[in-house]
């Protein structure tokens, strides 16, 4: 299985072995990331990473585990609510004067957000790369709503084409 | 007696306390999670009455057929921050592209405070039993895990919104709002909390909103 490193920042120290062991250089970058179109997957930096900051990761994803209809339809609910929430409490933090209240409404919308993405993750958007996300990718493509940016999800498609 | 926080797991016991749960002021709050009183249970009950609300809610539950534009950009902002931890830049700025254009279509919302208690009120009745039920019948752990801090976060936002509601202001002023950037919760004060009380995440993974 094709794998690539990835660098955890939070847990990297800098002691720099990585960039020792590395025979492509890719683990030296002037923004930490590594470059992963020169990495090859041989994993001597994950090995030599006193820190535990590296891990290697699989180029090709499996597939997300199959959702049961009535799972998913229950998830995307919860996900619909709180996407109208997100929106009302935007317009709460945007309208009126009253500064404890704002924060607190800007809160509770990036809050709904962030809880309806991990809801829909669960209902089968987990993976960028996986088949339901670029079928849905493409049939947006092909009857594209008003204005829709086309160009820029045809060049997704083609990107996650790659890793599907 | 002993009462349970639905949030956290935060026990107060009445005998180690020494001071019976009904006695605490009404804007006593969780020391785990700053949830209001409301959201404690007697820990006796936990578990019972469950089953009862499925019953009476699950029929009453709308089901969404179609993706509208408010879920494509969920599901967008989603697949982009997914990218992003496969360190996919460019896919994971052409996903955020996407998922704006949908924020962008999306109809408006009134700045309805009383609408946003309903409907958190509306998930915490019918939407996280009904989903509780499908994902217990079928066994995905995933969907029940979701679910949970979901319903643990929409809590939170309930019990906040309420206290606003009492205390006003003078429950935010010269303290920060944090948010815990995996699952939403939401925390009030000087610093983040340690630790996520609902994920478990350490607190550095908070942001404050300014």
């Amino acid at each position: 299985m094709e794998r690539k490193a990835v660098r955890n920042l939070r847990l990297c120290t800098k002691d720099c072995l990585c960039l020792y062991v590395c025979p492509t250089g890719a683990s030296d970058t002037e923004d930490s990331v590594i470059d992963v179109d020169r990495c090859i997957g041989c994993g001597q930096c994950a090995d030599a990473c006193p820190s535990g900051a590296i891990s290697l990761v699989p180029v090709k994803y499996p597939r997300q585990q199959e959702k049961d209809e009535d799972v998913v339809s229950s998830l995307m609910d919860l996900a619909a609510s709180r996407a109208r929430q997100e929106a009302i409490a935007e317009a709460v933090g945007e309208s009126g004067d009253r500064e404890g209240l704002r924060r607190l409404a800007l809160a509770i919308a990036r809050s709904s957000r962030i809880s309806a993405e991990d809801l829909v993750r669960e209902a089968g958007f987990m993976l960028p790369q996986s088949d339901g996300a670029i079928d849905l990718l493409r049939s947006l493509v092909e009857n594209p709503p008003v204005s829709f940016p086309v160009e820029s999800a045809r060049r997704l498609v083609s990107l996650l084409e790659r890793r599907r | 007696m002993k009462y349970i926080c639905s949030i956290c797991g935060y026990v107060y016991d009445e005998e180690a306390e020494g001071v019976p749960f009904d006695s605490l002021p009404d804007d006593w709050t969780c020391p785990g999670c700053g949830a209001e009183k409301a959201m404690f249970d007697p820990q006796e009950e936990s578990g019972t009455g469950l089953a009862g609300s499925f019953e009476r809610h699950v029929s009453g539950v709308a089901t969404m057929t179609k993706l509208t534009p408010a879920i494509l950009s969920i599901v967008f902002s989603n697949l982009a921050r997914g990218s992003g931890k496969q360190y996919q830049g460019e896919e994971e700025r052409l996903y955020g592209e996407i998922s704006s254009y949908f924020s962008s279509i999306c109809d408006g919302e009134e700045a309805d405070l009383g609408m946003l208690q309903t409907l958190v009120a509306e998930d915490l009745a019918q939407r996280f039993p009904a989903a509780l039920e499908s994902a217990q019948e079928r066994g995905d752990r995933g969907a029940l895990r979701a679910r949970l801090w979901a319903e643990k976060v929409s809590r939170i936002v309930s019990s906040l919104l309420s206290r606003y509601g009492r205390e006003g202001e003078a429950m935010l002023e010269g303290r920060q709002v944090w948010v815990c950037s995996v699952c939403g919760f939401i925390h009030i004060g000087d610093d983040a909390p340690g630790m996520c009380p609902v994920c478990k995440v350490p607190g550095w993974k908070f942001d404050s909103v300014s």
